[in-house]
């Protein structure tokens, strides 16, 4: 390595994420939902360590990292670090957790292949397909780097643009998965049969999560954004990292806009909306032992100079026209800017689903997404815009109810509205869970039941029910459900041994009805909603592809607070709204239909009047600003 | 000593956790191996998903599944004799064939009802 090119383009004293970088520990943890900018703030994060001549690792576990995009390098997966270009002392690595999970399960199949029956070795496949064998391969990967002397002696700093998951954490943390429990046991557990299989020393895992919950090496980052929705999310990591002891956090809020003098009405809406976000933060977040807060750039930073740049941005007035008007034109020649956007989106209009749906007669619509894509406020739309068409129709929803009340505190008489809260009908499962197949076990064992009972699956095979319930009692009706199950949810359900009996018990009425119902494309329509950035997408179609292996197609995709289709001309939003296109088209590409697209709104959609403007016939004046 | 085999298919939980309710004769089942085992029965007990090789060394268990494919599980095999495939046998069918004495609690129970047919694990489809 030479220090010669890069002298001039080095950070000597950067002016954002300056909390982080003050006294950083050996691991730095970045940890958020998908499209907070995680991966941007983990890469500007190294780049300004190794610039301060700190010898860094950077380490991706997302299959599919954009690091290398980030870093404008080529292929960065394998195994072994690669350096950066560009950069002294800071290398790169790509963990594919679905890689590693996949070459475990080769490893376990691959003898049987043809010795088996195929259905077996299916079986066995499927088995080993689940989310837990994925996350204890991403954490193996972990452990790895955080317990190997020879990482420690050859960086100062390993910074991860991901993290562990509560699930994982927990379950390592209990001694019953080591305790020869699994070699013998009758009761079964789900998430650490590979974690047995995948093999690390009980040593291993417990000097991980020691060296995770040292505050004098570890720190978790939370990145999220200035909104109501991304900061609550924000609050729970939060508030689960400290019940697991993690207690070394800080936050860093991405993409604040700075309105600045501009007259542009939906960028002084969108700041005011990020004001009121981050005056009412919440409670959770109050320990944090600093917040560095971003500005929104005009492009995600890409590139080592870019990432630089915007580790020290120029003053404000000379810079965001330079590389704008490339893009936009001149920000001045607003008159211009309006004829490129708005209606030129390509896509339809969310009425035009709420259209088709109201076509077809009663059945479902579920709304399915990431968190914060803003799945509620679409399924809420979508029921008040039947309720206004005289239609019975049944909103429901998995939402805090606070959430609901301010989203729709008003419907109208024909629009009932029942909440099924996640927590308490996990919990009711549990509970019978231990009762019944946990009542012969010891306190260990019921532990490691309990925790197994915690993965993401359980909760989702009880709201199953729940909702299943709650559309039984809605016949005839136009059900909206805020979300969907997932396809692995579908496939576990199908297989279970109580839907192979469905004809023999009563109990699971309801849930066979609403599966016969979900593969019935003329009774339930499944939306996929994401936002038009890269992260949201790629979530998004991973959803899709799951779906797919249920046998199950989206109707159509609905995309969320779509910059592109409002006429701001603000220079750094207009930026934003012109690099939506990318992924507008390739959402078109993945929709079997002509996605809905929904503009961004200076307001939060909330209330009967707020949700109208969503379906709201294309009457407003055009090329003024967003609708309302 | 008698020793009771028992090949469960690819599921994730013996208890049925991850189905739409917990599978009471998957309970009930384990229940019955810790009884058996109290005997002084040998308990053997293999998932496919983590033990496949134990199925293919036992030639009447890979011989069902040639035959049937996983529809052949569970199976149970006592002192070598393939005594059931595709259910879960009742607590007396145990006994019977481990030969011990069958407990008296469950003289009411009929076989038939507890035996009920296994058309995939608990998680067969997916683990979670």
């Amino acid at each position: 390595m030479t220090s010669a090119p890069e002298s001039t383009g080095t950070v000597a004293r950067p002016e954002i994420l300056t909390a982080v970088l003050a006294n950083p520990t050996r691991y730095l943890f970045f940890t958020g939902k998908g499209g907070v900018g995680k991966t941007s703030c983990a890469a500007a994060t190294a780049i300004a360590l190794a610039d301060a001549g700190r010898r860094v690792l950077i380490v991706s576990t997302d299959p599919a990292s954009n690091l290398a995009e980030v870093f404008a390098m080529g292929d960065v997966t394998g195994s072994a670090p690669v350096a950066v270009p560009g950069v002294v002392s800071l290398a790169v690595v790509n963990i594919d957790p679905a890689a590693a999970a996949a070459h475990y399960r080769e490893r376990v199949v691959g003898p049987y292949r043809g010795v088996l029956p195929a259905d077996a070795v299916a079986s066995i496949e499927e088995e080993l397909s689940g989310s837990c064998t994925v996350e204890v391969a991403a954490f193996n990967e972990f452990v790895t780097l955080l317990t190997d002397p020879a990482v420690a002696a050859t960086y100062d700093h390993v910074v991860f643009d991901t993290a562990p998951t509560g699930h994982t954490l927990r379950l390592l943390a209990l001694p019953a998965a080591w305790t020869g429990f699994l070699a013998t046991n009758t009761a079964g557990v789900t998430c650490v049969g590979p974690v047995s299989a995948l093999g690390q020393a009980q040593e291993s895992y417990a000097g991980a999560l020691a060296t995770l919950r040292d505050p004098a090496v570890t720190t978790m980052i939370l990145v999220t954004r200035p909104e109501a929705s991304a900061l609550a999310e924000a609050a729970r990591a939060a508030h689960e990292l400290r019940t697991l002891a993690m207690t070394q956090q800080r936050l860093i809020v991405n993409g604040v806009l700075a309105a600045g003098t501009s007259a542009d009405v939906v960028a002084l809406a969108r700041a005011g909306r990020e004001a009121d976000a981050l005056a009412a933060l919440a409670p959770e977040l109050a320990h944090v032992l600093s917040v560095d807060t971003v500005p929104l750039l005009a492009r995600a930073p890409l590139g080592v100079a870019g990432l630089r740049a915007a580790l020290a941005p120029a003053p404000p007035d000379a810079p965001l026209g330079a590389p704008l008007a490339a893009v936009t034109g001149a920000p001045g020649a607003a008159t211009t800017a309006p004829a490129t956007t708005g209606r030129d989106v390509p896509g339809v209009a969310l009425r035009d689903v709420v259209d088709a749906v109201a076509a077809a007669g009663p059945g479902l619509v579920l709304t399915m997404g990431k968190g914060g894509v803003g799945k509620t406020t679409v399924a809420a739309a979508i029921a008040l815009a039947l309720a206004d068409r005289g239609l019975p129709v049944s909103l429901t929803t998995t939402d805090p109810a606070a959430h609901v009340d301010d989203v729709l505190p008003d419907p109208p008489a024909n629009l009932t509205i029942t909440r099924i809260d996640p927590v308490a009908e996990t919990a009711r499962h549990t509970a019978h869970v231990l009762a019944t197949a946990g009542s012969h076990l010891d306190a260990a064992a019921r532990d490691l039941l309990a925790e197994d009972l915690r993965s993401p699956c359980t909760e989702e095979v009880a709201v199953f029910h729940a909702f299943a319930r709650t559309i039984a009692d809605a016949a005839g009706r136009y059900v909206v459900i805020d979300t969907a199950p997932t396809g692995h949810t579908l496939l576990l359900l199908q297989s279970s041994a109580a839907f192979a009996r469905q004809g023999q018990s009563g109990a699971d009425a309801p849930a066979a009805t609403l599966f016969g119902s979900l593969s019935d494309p003329e009774h339930t329509r499944i939306l996929l909603v994401a936002l038009a950035e890269a992260t949201p997408v790629h979530e998004a179609q991973a959803l899709q592809a799951d779906l797919a292996r249920a046998g199950l197609a989206p109707f159509t995709w609905v995309v969320d607070s779509s910059l592109a289709a409002t006429a701001t001309t603000h220079p750094v939003l207009r930026a934003r709204a012109d690099q939506e296109s990318r992924w507008l088209a390739e959402i078109a590409a993945s929709s079997p239909r002509p996605p809905a697209v929904i503009g961004w709104l200076p307001e939060v959609p909330t209330g009967a009047a707020g949700l109208r403007q969503l379906t709201a016939p294309p009457t407003a004046a055009p090329a003024t600003t967003a609708r309302g | 000593m008698v020793t009771v085999e028992v090949f469960d298919p690819a599921m994730c939980c013996t208890t049925g956790v991850c189905g739409t309710d917990v599978d009471p004769v998957l309970a009930r089942f384990a229940a019955d191996l810790d009884w058996l085992a109290a005997q002084g029965v040998a308990i053997e007990r293999a998932t496919l998903a983590q033990e496949p090789g134990k199925f293919v060394a036992n030639e009447l268990v890979r011989a069902a599944l040639d035959a049937v494919g996983t529809a052949a599980l569970p199976a149970v095999v006592v002192d070598g004799a393939l005594k059931s495939t595709g259910a879960y046998p009742a607590r007396d069918q145990l006994s019977a064939w481990a030969g011990v004495a069958p407990v008296t609690t469950l003289a009411g129970l009929p076989a038939a009802m507890s035996a009920l047919p296994m058309a995939g694990g608990c998680c067969g489809g997916g683990s979670c």
